[in-house]
Formats: C-alpha cells, structure tokens, sequence
C-alpha cells in the first residue's frame, strides 16, 4: 500500500496528517465490528461504539509509541470502550474488577497449532457457543481465534501477563468443548 | 471521519501524555522512596529497641519481637506497596507478570534496601531528637517509643562475678541484672565493660532484674 505499515500511517497523522486517519479506520472498521459483534453481542449501539472507538484513538494518537505496533495498541482502546458499553449495560462495576488469575504464577499451555481438522471443529464451535462463554473468556478466544492474535498481543490488549492468556485460553476451548458435547447429546 | 475533518474531535498534545507519563513517573519515584523510608525505619527501630536480636532466646525472644513490631508502620507500608503496584503496573514490563510475581519483587526490593538503610545514620539524628523531646509529640512516639517492661538494651558500665550493670538506652540511669544457671547466653557470658547488649529480664519483688537471655549486639548490625 502506498500510505505504508499501519505503524508509518499513526506516525503521519502525529505529524499533522490528519486525513490519513481514514486509512487506519478503513484498514481496522471491519476487524473492529467483528470484534465488537462478537463480544458485546446483542448490544444495539456496537456500531456507535466502533465509532467512539475510533475517536478515542485520534484524540489519543500522540500517545502511540510508533516503535511498537499499531495494531494491539487500538485495540485496547476497544477493549477499554467495550468493557465500559458491558458495564453500562449490566450496570455492574464488577467486570474484570479484579481476577484471580492474575494474581498467582501459571504454567501456561503453550501455543500450539492445532490440527487442522481440530481447528475447524473448534471453530464451528466457536460460532455456536461463544455467546455461552463469560465475557473474561469470550474475549481472549476472539482475539486469539477470530482476530488472530498471539499470547504476546493479547496480553497487551487486556493487560494481563502471558500465562493468564494461556489459561484463559486453556479453560475456554474446555468450556467450549463441554457446551459443543452437550448440543450433541440433545441432538 | 467527518467530526475530525471539521475540527469536532480534536488530537491532544504530546506533552499531554509527556506530563501524564511524568506525573506517574513521579509517583512512583515518591511513594517507593517513602515506602524506602518506612521500611528502614521499621527494621531500625526493632534494631534499637533490641526486639530483633531478642529472638536468639528463644519462644519468648520471638514474643518480644512481635510484641515490639511496628504494626502502624507495617500498615502504612502494605498500603504503600498497593499504592506502589497500582502506580507500576500501568507499564508493560509489570503488567506482563502476575499480580505475585511483581508484588513479591517489589517487597523483597524494599525489604533488602531497607535493612541497607536501616544500617546508616538516616535515622538516628531523628531519635536522638526525639530522645531529648525536640520532635512534636507524634514523631516523639514514633521514634523514640516507651521501652518495653522487660526488655533492655544498652552498655555495660560494671561486671560483678553473676551480676552486670547496664547503661540502658532506652531508660534514665542503671539495671543490675542477675545471671542464673538458667540464663540463655547464645554467645557467651564473657561480658567487659563498655560492650553492648540487649537483655530480656524479670524484675522480682525485691527489685533484682533476673537475666532471661543475654546477647552482646554486633557493632556492624547496630551503627
């Protein structure tokens, strides 16, 4: 692309080239809807939050360290404005307040390659149940498997360390597994 | 797009998020070099008071210990390594590690410095102020807090062949303890004048101190 990495693009808009801010709404609108569909579900107003997604990132853009990527950066910005719109909703201020997970050590599963048959499965799953999954699940296993993030990047999406992402992960596909033979057995 | 082509959602500064990553910088600078302060000045005053080489005695050393702890400046602490971690983990290099693992790190930090500390004259001008009623009375208690009934630190000024006197630092004037077969001395009972101990010793009815426990303070863990 002509305009450059994402990284090069945020560089100009700190610059002053404003305009080229459409290349970075146009490069994340699509992945952040998806994301945004995907983990508030059935929250009318998911577009409007895409929006002040994007605002909260322009107002915030000089805050862009360009010597790391772009990409985990925006979307914690997301995170931060869907977690509020789940809060706002629930009217509940216990959302990721505090987790245990991130207070102890773990041994996490590495990432692997899943086979490709296994992928699918998970993936056909995925689409079925993840509405079924709590919100500190749901939002790893879409980063990880719809966004196609790995451990590291998902980390500092949701500020959490390494290993928890790893557990995270670990419980949610069990979870997903556990609904997916239950759908079966009522079939 | 269109609200930022007219000027409607404006980009903040630069220096906004400079002086954001400033103040944070700077509140971690001033609540680790409280917490710097605190520590040493808790590990000190159980050094003074002689509460933390007590322990050689036994049970009852370690009753003294914890009798002696400085339980508001452990409070105060706690809530400034909280405050500390709040502070940090907004940086990646914390964040990434669990809530434990950094929190750990940040007492063992503090602890080792402070007994560093501690080992300096940082605080001894303060308790020497306090000693002579030259600090509002606050800082009074804090660093110069009534000695514990029976519990004595201080220097030797006489020998007798079962008995010393000791120049306590803590009291107006002399004790005279009594050694029995039964007092606990994990490294010796060679004393000389002029040497420094702490003792734990019970007073009887007629006003003889009986030595509990006896133990000389090295010079290099007592500046």
């Amino acid at each position: 692309m002509a305009e450059g990495t994402d990284e090069q693009v945020a560089v100009r808009v700190q610059q002053g080239e404003s305009d080229l801010f459409g290349v970075l709404i146009e490069r994340y609108q699509a992945k952040l809807s998806r994301y945004a569909r995907k983990f508030l579900f059935d929250l009318d107003d998911a577009a409007d939050v895409v929006q002040d997604v994007f605002i909260k990132a322009y107002e915030n853009i000089q805050s862009f360290d360009p010597s790391r990527k772009f990409s985990p950066w925006i979307y914690r910005i997301a995170h931060n404005e869907f977690v509020n719109a789940l809060k706002k909703r629930t009217a509940s201020r216990t959302i990721f307040a505090f987790d245990l997970d991130t207070l102890v050590p773990h041994l996490a599963a590495p990432e692997t390659a899943d086979s490709a048959a296994l992928e699918r499965d998970l993936r056909a799953t995925l689409e079925k149940h993840l509405e079924k999954l709590g919100a500190k699940y749901r939002e790893p296993v879409i980063l990880y498997y719809l966004e196609g993030m790995d451990y590291r990047e998902i980390s500092e999406v949701l500020h959490i360390p390494v290993s928890t992402v790893g557990v995270r992960l670990a419980r949610a596909r069990t979870a997903l597994q556990r609904f997916s033979a239950s759908h079966t057995d009522l079939v | 797009m269109n609200a930022i082509k007219k000027g409607e959602v404006r980009m903040r500064p630069r220096w906004h998020f400079a002086l954001l990553t400033t103040l944070t910088v700077s509140g971690v600078v001033i609540v680790g070099l409280t917490l710097l302060y605190a520590t040493s000045l808790a590990v000190f005053l159980l050094r003074d008071s002689g509460a933390l080489f007590a322990t050689d005695f036994g049970q009852r050393g370690w009753f003294e210990l914890l009798r002696m702890l400085p339980w508001f400046l452990f409070l105060f602490i706690l809530v400034f390594v909280v405050a500390l971690e709040v502070l940090v983990r907004r940086f990646a290099f914390v964040y990434k590690k669990p809530l434990l693992t950094s929190s750990l790190a940040i007492l063992t930090f503090i602890v080792v410095a402070g007994v560093f500390i501690s080992l300096t004259p940082l605080h001894r001008g303060f308790m020497f102020s306090a000693r002579h009623g030259q600090l509002p009375a606050p800082f009074e208690m804090l660093f110069a807090p009534p000695p514990p009934p029976d519990l004595y630190r201080g220097t030797i000024v006489d020998v007798g062949p079962s008995t010393f006197t000791l120049s306590d630092e803590g009291r107006v004037g002399t004790t005279t303890f009594v050694i029995t077969p039964r007092t606990r001395l994990p490294y010796g009972s060679n004393f000389k004048v002029g040497e420094r101990v702490v003792v734990i010793g019970d007073t009887n009815a007629s006003g003889t101190v009986r030595a509990f426990g006896v133990r000389e303070i090295d010079e290099y863990a007592s500046p």
